[in-house]
């Protein structure tokens, strides 16, 4: 690497989600970005490995200290993130076969995320499945599927009110209701409350809505919030299959990741990942840059501005940074388990699907169907019930006191992916259950009896391997952005919540963009002008093209001139 | 009727053995000696028409620098039918990382891949380091196609790309399409193109046999 190979204007710490999406934008907006990552694979702590990668993630985790002669800061910080890990002894055969997640998550099919996969070209690079089912349990009626259309309920066995009732609703939650008169003053009211006072649903239909539809967390959620996401949803379904989710095949997230570095590659970026940096010195008096230094690399890279997350920040520039004088610490009891069955849910009877793609039930084939003319509704039964579809791709939601020893004011979920989006191999499936957790409780305790009961719905008395951890996630309480000199920007934590994950990590990114563009220009002119020199050329393969969203913005007039052209 | 194929390749070999020059010349027809070390583009295609009438489109993905500093994403492997590992045959050493790519691929790929070992800058010759006995026993030893080129002159690049398209229809599933589809399994049949909106994603296979 020569000298001026070195001179960056960004170098980023950590490949994970925001920070990936953040190298494919500032390198697509013509910035020289190194991107540098600790770890041997991309993806930070939404990275998905193999099952001995996790198996290793885990133990690096867990290890007692006095183990370790030196322990990196990157580790330690690590190790207060991810607490109360335990997993089974031995690794399953096929390790490598197996794409797990640390950070499971439901991409909705409509929204900020989705559209920069789509307009940066990182969409090209991965395949996506739909999720296939929801479910939720409840201890007396085990797990039934969640309607997922308007069709699936006029197909339900709820009452004729009660049917219209939930269109109202449905009506009202599709429509404009920040201005509307059942909302005025109840913003902020607990959703469930929301639903039973404004809509007269009975217990079992809120609980549908509450918590397998708009995925609230606890009894607690409030309903401006709640609301806002059910209608994303809403205008999710129909986008690419009835469900409005899809799920990133070979884990999600951290291979989102990885096409994120890619498109920074491909525009310049430089990947030196499973290094250690040893030092980075802030700009002074002397330097107007930061110059890092890697263990085992020929020369230092520079560079004006420096992006990390916050635990690949190296100890000597801790200092620099204003503490935020309170952080907000929420916590997430996590499982990993694998199993070697399917979860059983009950078969979809109406053609239609529910809330998956039902289109590949192989039980009433459309084949079979055409063939014979005519298949009367209740071979279709028949045929349904001797053969219960074998679902690759659900999450199943266990509401508050829905199961014998579980929480009665908080929800878990059990998110379920297969070889239907190459997580594992033929025949395997990872489950992710998940519940939040307060200080002080004791996550397995909190956890055994949502285990149990998905275990028992996979007919499976053992999983095959399992981790299990607490995850802490620290927010700032207040919003103030983290020093501006010298300029450090320091990449936020992401929220545990399934669905809201992947939308959160391309705001945080966006708005990260935003500011390192605004910082870059003002500092480093040359840098903008040399991009727009047209050196670069317009690019007539350009993936990026065909659309723009906020978070590929034409950032100048040339730029969109160039592309004219 | 006419068969059609669509397969992911990728590219592997240290830095400046000539990796985009060989796609370049095979997908463009063109040669230049100063070019940048990165082809700027998510990935090029080309497609090779071969004499029984089957046509074969390789999606043909670069490193993008990302092998320098041994970054490369295991997401540049998934679901590759084939791969072109080059080598300059002027530098050596530059076999020997060809040797450690090709394990590479045996640990991360699809065990069906198709592995083509390509000498380049056979215009070069007068600089050989590498001989021709050498590299192609070791192909031999490990069942890997194998061809000198010159992405300069062109000679033998679209030779090797049409051997790979002819050995591939015989020991590889199709791709379904562009991405990581497998046709014939579940999962290929319901993966979703974010890139093609519908209503309802029962188009495709499932439809009209």
């Amino acid at each position: 690497m020569s000298d001026l190979e070195g001179n960056f204007d960004v170098i980023i710490l950590g490949t994970g989600l925001v920070e990936s999406i953040a190298a494919a934008a500032l390198s697509k907006a013509g910035f020289k970005v190194a991107h540098l990552d600790n770890n041997s694979y991309y993806g930070g702590d939404e990275a998905n490995l193999t099952l001995d990668e996790l198996a290793r993630w885990a133990d690096n985790r867990s290890t007692p200290l006095e183990k370790y002669e030196k322990i990196s800061s990157y580790l330690v910080a690590q190790r207060t993130k991810f607490t109360s890990i335990t997993r089974s002894s031995a690794v399953p055969d096929h390790a490598r076969h197996y794409s797990i997640s640390l950070a499971p998550s439901l991409i909705p099919s409509v929204g900020p995320f989705i559209s920069s996969l789509i307009a940066s070209g990182v969409s090209r690079y991965g395949g996506y499945r739909l999720l296939e089912r929801v479910g939720i349990y409840s201890s007396s009626k085990g797990l039934q599927n969640v309607p997922g259309s308007k069709g699936d309920i006029f197909k339900s066995t709820l009452s004729l009110i009660e049917k219209r009732r939930l269109m109202r609703f449905f009506k009202f939650a599709t429509g404009k209701f920040e201005s509307s008169n059942e909302l005025q003053g109840h913003e902020q009211t607990p959703f469930p409350e929301f639903l039973q006072s404004k809509f007269s649903l009975p217990q079992e239909i809120v609980d549908a809505i509450v918590y397998a539809l708009a995925f609230c967390a606890s009894t607690a959620d409030v309903t401006l919030h709640a609301l806002t996401r059910l209608r994303n949803y809403f205008q999710s379904a129909g986008r690419y299959g009835a469900s409005p989710f899809l799920v990133g095949h070979y884990g999600g997230l951290g291979e989102i990741a990885q096409g994120f570095c890619r498109v920074s590659a491909v525009n310049g970026g430089v990947y030196i990942l499973d290094k250690k940096t040893e030092d980075i010195t802030p700009p002074s008096t002397s330097a107007d840059k930061f110059v890092a230094h890697l263990a085992d690399f020929p020369s230092p890279l520079t560079a004006g501005v420096l992006i990390a997350a916050d635990d690949q920040l190296p100890e000597s520039l801790q200092p620099l940074l204003t503490k935020a004088q309170n952080t907000d610490e929420s916590l997430m009891a996590r499982c990993i388990a694998i199993i070697d069955q399917p979860i059983l849910f009950p078969p979809v009877l109406s053609s239609e699907g529910l809330s998956g793609d039902g289109v590949n039930f192989a039980p009433v084939s459309s084949g079979e169907e055409d063939a014979g003319g005519q298949s009367s509704a209740s071979t279709r039964l028949a045929s349904a019930l001797a053969e219960a579809p074998l679902v690759d791709t659900s999450i199943i939601i266990f509401p508050p006191c829905s199961v014998e020893g579980g929480s009665s004011i908080k929800v878990a979920q059990a998110f379920t992916t297969g070889a239907g989006t190459f997580s594992a191999p033929e025949g395997k499936y990872v489950v992710y259950v998940s519940i939040p957790i307060k200080d002080g409780e004791d996550p397995e305790a909190l956890m055994e009896p949502y285990l149990n009961t998905v275990f028992s719905l996979a007919s499976v008395s053992e999983p095959l391997f399992k981790v299990a951890y607490v995850q802490h996630i620290s927010f700032p309480s207040s919003s103030t952005p983290t020093i501006d000199l010298p300029p450090i920007f320091v990449t936020p934590a992401l929220p545990p919540h399934v669905a809201e994950i992947s939308d959160y990590a391309n705001s945080a990114a966006e708005s990260l963009f935003n500011r390192v563009v605004d910082h870059l220009k003002a500092k480093i002119p040359q840098a903008w002008t040399r991009e727009r020199s047209g050196e670069e050329g317009g690019g007539d393969g350009d993936v990026f093209a065909e659309i723009m969203v906020p978070m590929w913005p034409p950032l100048g007039d040339e730029e969109e001139a160039g592309e004219d052209e | 009727m006419s068969k059609q194929f669509q397969f992911k390749l990728v590219l592997l070999g240290e830095s400046a053995v000539g990796k985009s020059s060989l796609v370049l010349r095979f997908v463009k027809g063109q040669f230049d000696d100063y070019r940048e070390s990165t082809i700027g583009a998510a990935f090029l295609t080309q497609t090779v028409n071969l004499e029984d009438g089957t046509t074969v489109k390789f999606e043909i993905w670069d490193t993008a620098g990302q092998e320098r500093y041994k970054s490369l994403a295991p997401m540049y492997y998934r679901n590759a039918n084939c791969a072109v590992v080059v080598y300059d045959i002027t530098q050596s050493a530059s076999l020997e990382k060809a040797r450690n790519w090709i394990r590479e691929l045996q640990r991360q790929a699809d065990p069906s891949i198709v592995i083509a070992l390509c000498g380049n800058k056979s215009d070069l010759a007068a600089r050989r380091q590498v001989t021709q006995e050498e590299a192609q026993k070791y192909a031999q030893e490990e069942g890997l196609m194998w061809a000198e080129t010159s992405a300069k002159s062109g000679e033998g690049v679209t030779d090797i790309f049409t051997r790979i398209a002819k050995k591939l229809p015989t020991t590889a599933p199709p791709a379904s399409r562009s991405g990581p589809g497998r046709a014939g399994t579940t999962a290929g049949r319901t993966g979703v193109d974010l890139n093609k909106q519908q209503r309802s994603i029962t188009s495709g296979d499932q439809c009209n046999c």
